[in-house]
């Protein structure tokens, strides 16, 4: 969840409330609030124009950075400790499509990998 | 359905990179400038989806590059990995790029169909490894069990999208690598890979009607089942699709 839905949830708003507001599309609200488009991804005046709506700093409405991959000024443990936290568990809900594909499962969906390789060199398995 | 102990396996820092390596990377998809899938300008049959959470760099010529850091599974096939180690070449010379699959979490994202309504009962196929384009990874209770450098955090459900493809250098795997597949779960990957590149399911009724007017200039008998077979087509326009021929 990002931090605007979060307020938004708390003070029981909706997005066309807030973008009435803010004098903003509540498309442009929902997208911010859902994680479909990033906070850090629009022009800042958007930002200050929420953030005034709501009556709170531009800071509260911004997502704690993530590391970076490869990011020198933390051990590698702890970069993917932060990484896990916010990339894996970041709750922000982004609409994302589906794997799953309708239709009947083709012929070899339900044949073990084992089965399916079955007569075939070993790949990788001797690798410790 | 797999679980934590049956998948995943401890690597070292100074293991060799692997097929099924699991590690924290910047992905990059380059596209036109505004285009942002899923969206309209897309079949909505064959879109792909976006990065959770892109930043996006400008390029000449109305390009862009899409940049997300997300976990990724390393898919390159291990002999490739090695065939230049294999074969001598010096270290430095070795090919950087390594094929890897974003994986996506499910305390991150909220899975919708092709016409953008909840799809949250597509878990448990995700789980069943029964879409083409997805290798299913299991929650693990404390990551620190696989990696005792990284703090007892948990892992949510997740899976390796196929659909999100990308190149990433193989340095960039070592650096930031949390785990690795293990041997039994790996032909699990090489199941779903074969099934993602090489099958699908039967053409589309307006893909065959595509066809009308082009000559067919290959056949390929793909396999038989009962009274029926399923037959590989190309067109003379370089195009093909899979049809289903009834005996009687």
């Amino acid at each position: 969840m990002t931090r605007l839905s979060a307020i938004l949830d708390e003070r029981n708003l909706t997005y066309t409330t807030v973008a009435a507001r803010a004098r903003l599309q509540p498309r442009t609200v929902r997208q911010l609030a859902t994680g479909e488009t990033s906070i850090d991804n629009v022009e800042v005046g958007t930002v200050r124009r929420i953030a005034a709506a709501l009556s709170i700093p531009v800071a509260a409405l911004l997502e704690p950075d993530l590391r970076s991959p490869g990011d020198p000024s933390v051990s590698r443990g702890a970069r993917l400790s932060a990484a896990i936290r916010g990339v894996m568990w970041s709750g922000a809900a982004t609409p994302y499509l589906s794997p799953v594909e309708a239709g009947e499962p083709d012929e070899i969906s339900d044949v073990p990998a084992d089965e399916l390789f079955a007569g075939m060199a070993p790949i990788d398995f001797r690798r410790g | 359905m797999p679980v934590a102990a049956d998948v995943y396996r401890r690597v070292a820092e100074a293991d060799d990179l692997s097929s099924g390596d699991i590690a924290f990377l910047s992905l990059a998809r380059t596209r036109l400038a505004g285009e942002m899938p899923p969206g309209d300008l897309f079949d909505p049959l064959g879109r792909v989806p976006a990065y959770p959470r892109p930043a996006v760099v400008a390029l000449p010529h109305e390009r862009e590059v899409a940049i997300d850091a997300m976990f990724a599974l390393v898919v390159t096939h291990s002999c490739e990995i090695d065939r230049q180690k294999n074969a001598d070449v010096s270290a430095v010379h070795f090919d950087c790029r390594l094929t890897v699959a974003p994986i996506v979490s499910e305390a991150a994202v909220r899975l919708v169909g092709a016409d953008g309504t909840s799809a949250t009962a597509g878990w448990a196929a995700i789980e069943a490894n029964d879409p083409v384009a997805s290798l299913y990874l299991p929650p693990i209770a404390d990551v620190s069990e696989l990696a005792p450098d990284v703090d007892p955090v948990g892992w949510p459900r997740s899976f390796a999208d196929l659909r999100g493809l990308t190149t990433v250098s193989r340095r960039m795997v070592a650096a930031d690598r949390l785990c690795g597949l293990s041997p039994a779960y790996l032909a699990v990957l090489q199941k779903q890979l074969a099934r993602f590149f090489t099958w699908r399911d039967l053409a589309r009724h307006e893909l065959v009607e595509a066809l009308v007017g082009r000559r067919v200039v290959g056949a390929t008998p793909l396999n038989s089942k009962g009274d029926r077979l399923r037959v590989a087509l190309t067109a003379d326009d370089g195009s093909s699709l899979t049809v289903e021929l009834r005996a009687r």
